[in-house]
């Protein structure tokens, strides 16, 4: 008959230990909303204390190197006693099992937030976790208070967007920018989350576009699904082509201006230009013709006099128009600039978007995102306004004229009606799932009236 | 509807970035790392002294020095050029420029770089009158086979460090893993070092196993004499055994008879090194392997920037 084999005190000691952290995380879990079995599976029961923690990329990191950790442990007995190959793996599930205790540090610091505590409790956790989660678990003073409030501005996206009814928006536009995007998602870990959802606006040509928005409202995220660089469940059209379908062709139809000037600094101006000139000019543009549209640009944007110059040597607003001067060289149907006039101050600022503003009455889109709007906010012909919902996504609040956006949140700025969608915590007022309902209902109206329809704003929203 | 418009393609953008990085070699520090060649290259050469390409032991760590400098000089060449500007490769990336063309731009460039630190190094050595074996193994010009040699160890080394430089996102990360990749090049290149089973598997991995191998051979390394055994036994002369130097009686009757190179050729013939063998295949083979992993090096770093669409913004 087969005998159990003898245990040691030590062996003894953690099988207890073992049982009375799954008994404590048990608690835990339910007192969170969760499980209390989750307790019962190793990793996963920290990814889902992750989740509680508002830190879901730690969880999941300590998922995975669990599953790691698993995994050379099963294959360490199989490699032959004191061969080369054990010590390697050896010193990898060292490597492995200190990056998870990191993780999983970031997870219960995240936790001592979510439950309101101190962080000492770190140092409980790291010799006496058992004894954590079983005070934690039993003990009615310890309550997950904080629970679903962003500690983390790169707080993972949600997986409920906010519902609201839309009305069909199968219309094609022949000219002007036309967006139609279902839903941006992004997969993580077989969980769907959605980054932006529900936007729909047509902006004619001749338009100079306020993107405006809260941080992690999903600005950037549009502006890459606009120009096709991170696809989403959309149809963009640019003119009536779609830029999806004809991608390799449409994306020297549209200049994409980051934020931060990424240019090489070691090169001088003209050369940084003659450059982007090469590389985003179709090869039937003759050399004169090239040479041309490279001065055309360097006057157009005051750059002549010093093109000679190093980059580096160049003051922050010429920076800045080099970087504007690389994507116009192609003279882009659909020009987005991502904070343009950041660092800039408010002549060179105004001065530049007088200059964008003439660019886009030449025929085209041009839509930046800037956090300093109302300086320049006459210059404007639409705004696009995006908020992030209850449910962490990024949804459209309001698109329309600067008057009408002023008259639709009942506010006299454009910082006030950022201030109106942005969180509590931020300092907003946490308006956010209004006015995406509002202007859903508004939109749906215009559909179905075909004309457009004033929305009344109450005494209590202005 | 728009008829379609063509662009530059691959072979176009290599121009274009080739372009760019010459004139960076000019109006950035580049053009440092050849003094900075110019520097190591003295350095090594003084302290390797003039025993290399006579000796084993001389030919042994003159070449592990040489393999060093060759290393050293490709690693720092590359390690920061791409992961220095990736936001930038982001930028340019979305406005349809090649990630193949950019890298093989650099590829060309750094080749250039390469040829030129080795033309340093070469020089470098004869300035200090290293004495080189007058027949080459593989051109019949010994230079002429060394040059090929350094220039592929620094090359390899090169390219290698490229691929760190598009795997990591910063300088600071690419900086912190150098250091790492340096000491295992050198401790698993299995010169200096003796290694056994899984360990000495690893050493094929190196570019410094494969780049000794082909210098050691270059300099003949197995007809060569062995000192370490006489200098010890020279060490034990004044020993007495029961009022007798039976030592010093040994050691005096050679030199008497004039055979201590003799002995020192003999001593080497039982230190023979198989990877050694003075033989053309042995060359090609060390060239083949080095060559082999640049490539590997080569599309992996391609492979590896493709995902810069992907970096946080």
């Amino acid at each position: 008959m087969p005998t159990m084999p003898k245990l040691t005190n030590l062996e003894y000691y953690q099988m207890i230990q073992a049982v009375l952290l799954v008994i404590g995380l048990w608690k835990l879990m339910e007192k969170c909303g969760e499980k209390g079995y989750y307790a019962l599976i190793p990793g996963y029961r920290y990814y889902k204390l992750g989740e509680i923690a508002g830190r879901e990329r730690d969880g999941i990191a300590c998922f995975v190197f669990e599953i790691a950790r698993f995994l050379l442990r099963v294959a360490y007995p199989v490699i032959p006693d004191e061969s080369s190959p054990e010590f390697f793996v050896a010193l990898i599930i060292l490597a492995v099992m200190l990056i998870l205790v990191i993780y999983q540090i970031r997870v219960i610091s995240g936790l001592c937030f979510t439950f309101n505590r101190r962080k000492w409790w770190i140092v409980v956790w790291l010799f006496f976790d058992w004894l954590m989660f079983m005070i934690w678990g039993f003990f009615k003073q310890f309550q997950p208070v904080n629970r679903g409030v962003d500690d983390d501005d790169n707080l993972l996206a949600g997986t409920k967007p906010f519902h609201v009814q839309y009305g069909s928006q199968d219309e094609t536009a022949d000219t002007g920018l036309q967006v139609q995007l279902k839903e941006r998602t992004v997969n993580d870990f077989g969980k769907k989350r959605y980054l932006l959802k529900d936007i729909y606006f047509t902006i004619p040509v001749n338009s100079l576009v306020l993107l405006l928005g809260g941080s992690g409202s999903g600005k950037t995220t549009l502006v890459n699904a606009v120009i096709g660089y991170e696809k989403a469940n959309a149809v963009i059209r640019l003119n009536g082509e779609n830029v999806y379908e004809n991608y390799d062709q449409m994306k020297y139809k549209i200049g994409f201006v980051p934020q931060q000037d990424l240019l090489r600094q070691t090169d001088t101006v003209y050369n940084t230009l003659h450059d982007a000139a090469k590389l985003r000019l179709p090869v039937q543009v003759s050399r004169r013709k090239s040479k041309e549209r490279i001065q055309e640009v360097m006057d157009v944007l005051g750059l002549t006099a010093g093109k000679s110059g190093l980059v580096s040597k160049k003051s922050g607003g010429q920076k800045k128009r080099i970087s504007i001067g690389m994507e116009l060289i192609s003279d882009p149907d659909l020009f987005i600039l991502d904070e343009p006039d950041s660092g800039l101050d408010g002549v060179i600022a105004r001065e530049l978007f007088e200059k964008l503003h003439d660019i886009a009455h030449q025929g085209n889109v041009v839509i930046t995102i800037t956090h300093t709007p109302d300086r320049v906010a006459d210059l404007f012909d639409k705004v696009i306004v995006l908020a992030r919902d209850s449910g962490r996504v990024g949804r459209l609040a309001f698109y329309g004229s600067p008057d009408e956006a002023r008259k639709f949140f009942g506010k006299d700025t454009m910082e006030q009606i950022v201030m109106a969608v942005n969180k509590k915590e931020e300092g907003g007022e946490g308006r956010a799932d209004e006015f995406i309902a509002k202007y859903a209902e508004l939109q749906a109206g215009q559909l179905t009236q075909a004309e457009p329809q004033e929305t009344e704003i109450t005494e209590d929203e202005q | 509807m728009s008829s379609k418009l063509r662009y530059r393609g691959r072979i176009a953008q290599i121009g274009i970035y080739l372009g760019k990085l010459f004139r960076m070699f000019i109006y950035q520090n580049d053009w440092k790392v050849l003094p900075m060649a110019a520097l190591i290259a003295g350095l090594v050469t003084f302290a390797v002294g003039n025993n290399i390409f006579k000796t084993q032991e001389g030919t042994l760590s003159g070449c592990f020095s040489l393999v060093c400098v060759c290393v050293w000089n490709g690693f720092f060449n590359s390690i920061q050029v791409v992961c220095r500007e990736r936001p930038i490769i982001k930028r340019e990336h979305r406005a349809g420029m090649h990630i193949s063309s950019y890298l093989a731009a650099h590829m060309i460039y750094q080749m250039f770089l390469c040829v030129l630190q080795t033309a340093i190094l070469i020089g470098v050595c004869r300035m200090a009158n290293m004495q080189f074996p007058e027949k080459g193994l593989v051109t019949g010009n010994f230079t002429i086979d060394l040059a090929i040699s350094l220039f592929l160890i620094t090359y390899v080394s090169d390219i290698l460090s490229l691929a760190i430089s598009c795997l990591v996102h910063n300088t600071t990360t690419a900086m912190t893993v150098m250091p790492f990749m340096l000491i295992f090049q050198l401790i698993f290149s299995g010169g200096l070092i003796p290694l056994e089973g899984f360990a000495q598997k690893l050493t094929n991995l190196t570019i410094t196993k494969w780049g000794l191998n082909n210098l050691c051979t270059l300099g003949d390394y197995n007809s060569q004499g062995m000192v370490t055994l006489w200098n010890t036994v020279w060490k034990f002369r004044e020993m007495e055994i029961e009022g007798t130097k039976p030592i010093k009686l040994f050691t005096d009757e050679i030199l008497r008879k004039n055979m201590l190179d003799q002995v020192l050729l003999d001593s080497g013939k039982y230190n023979t090194v198989a990877d050694y063998t003075y033989a053309p295949a042995t060359i090609y083979t060390c060239w083949r392997n080095m060559v082999i992993i640049m490539v590997i090096a080569a599309v992996v770093s391609v492979l590896l920037l493709k995902s810069v669409d992907k970096d946080r913004r």
